[in-house]
């Protein structure tokens, strides 16, 4: 039975490649959420738009990427010009 | 983590670890992290005897970063296009303000140091034991590493030991 499920899921045989698929996804996922944030921000979206397209809260949107984002943009004021709500 | 009896040069080692592994975007300190701040520091008979098999720190970070793509590979997703969707933006790198805790496989690395280096007789903790702490940690990614760059186990370790008692003598 094991076979014919690990078949089926199409996942690499060897569940030590399963779980390390799994980490180098994680590891992808935080980094290309942090590129496409910053991307909406520099874009001109505000918080509140980026936390309703990524479906969280808004707080958890900025407790998470302001403050990298701010730093790595110092003096350049918060592209919020294109803000549309 | 204990640092205590570490060497000047093992805990810059472990320093280093935690900077490599933020580079590379892990969120956790592996035991290939371990290796790749043996290599950053570059001193101290572990990273004599990396040196002598011709490991690099280089080509180390480089087979990091490629067996993270072969493992999104393996399931479909290609790190190239990822990168190339999200634009200069997405970097792996692990921002500042985030901890990154010691995985459970780079605590059991220091753990086994800590037994070879009393088995050892020695009292101190240097940059060789964590590297044989490194070697014998079971599944471990630093020995898939170094095997993925030509170098088997046995082979540093007995390099590790030649060095070790060329500096005794």
């Amino acid at each position: 039975m094991n076979e014919k499920t690990r078949t089926r899921v199409g996942g690499p045989e060897d569940p030590r490649k399963g779980l390390e698929a799994v980490v180098a996804l994680r590891r992808t996922l935080e980094a290309l959420e942090a590129a496409q944030v910053e991307n909406a921000f520099m874009a001109g979206w505000s918080w509140a738009r980026i936390a309703e397209v990524l479906g969280v809260s808004k707080q958890a949107v900025h407790k998470k990427h302001a403050g990298r984002i701010r730093a790595k943009y110092p003096g350049r004021p918060p592209g919020r010009k294109g803000r549309e709500r | 983590m204990m640092f205590t009896r570490f060497t000047d040069r093992s805990r810059k080692s472990v320093e280093a670890a935690l900077e490599e592994a933020r580079m590379l975007g892990h969120d956790s300190l592996g035991d290939e992290d371990l290796l790749l701040g043996i290599l950053r520091v570059d001193e101290g008979l572990a990273a004599e005897a990396l040196a002598s098999l011709g490991v690099t720190l280089e080509d180390a970070r480089e087979e990091s970063e490629e067996m993270l793509s072969e493992a999104l590979s393996s399931i479909g997703i290609s790190l190239e296009e990822v990168r190339r969707e999200a634009g200069d933006a997405f970097e792996m790198r692990i921002p500042e303000g985030r901890r990154i805790p010691f995985s459970p496989r780079a605590k059991k690395a220091l753990v086994e140091a800590r037994r070879r280096m009393r088995r050892m007789g020695d009292n101190h903790f240097g940059t060789e034991h964590v590297l044989l702490g490194i070697l014998h940690t079971e599944d471990g990614a630093a020995v898939s590493m170094l095997a993925r760059m030509g170098i088997a186990p046995e082979t540093l370790e007995e390099r590790l030991f030649e060095l070790r008692g060329r500096a005794a003598s």
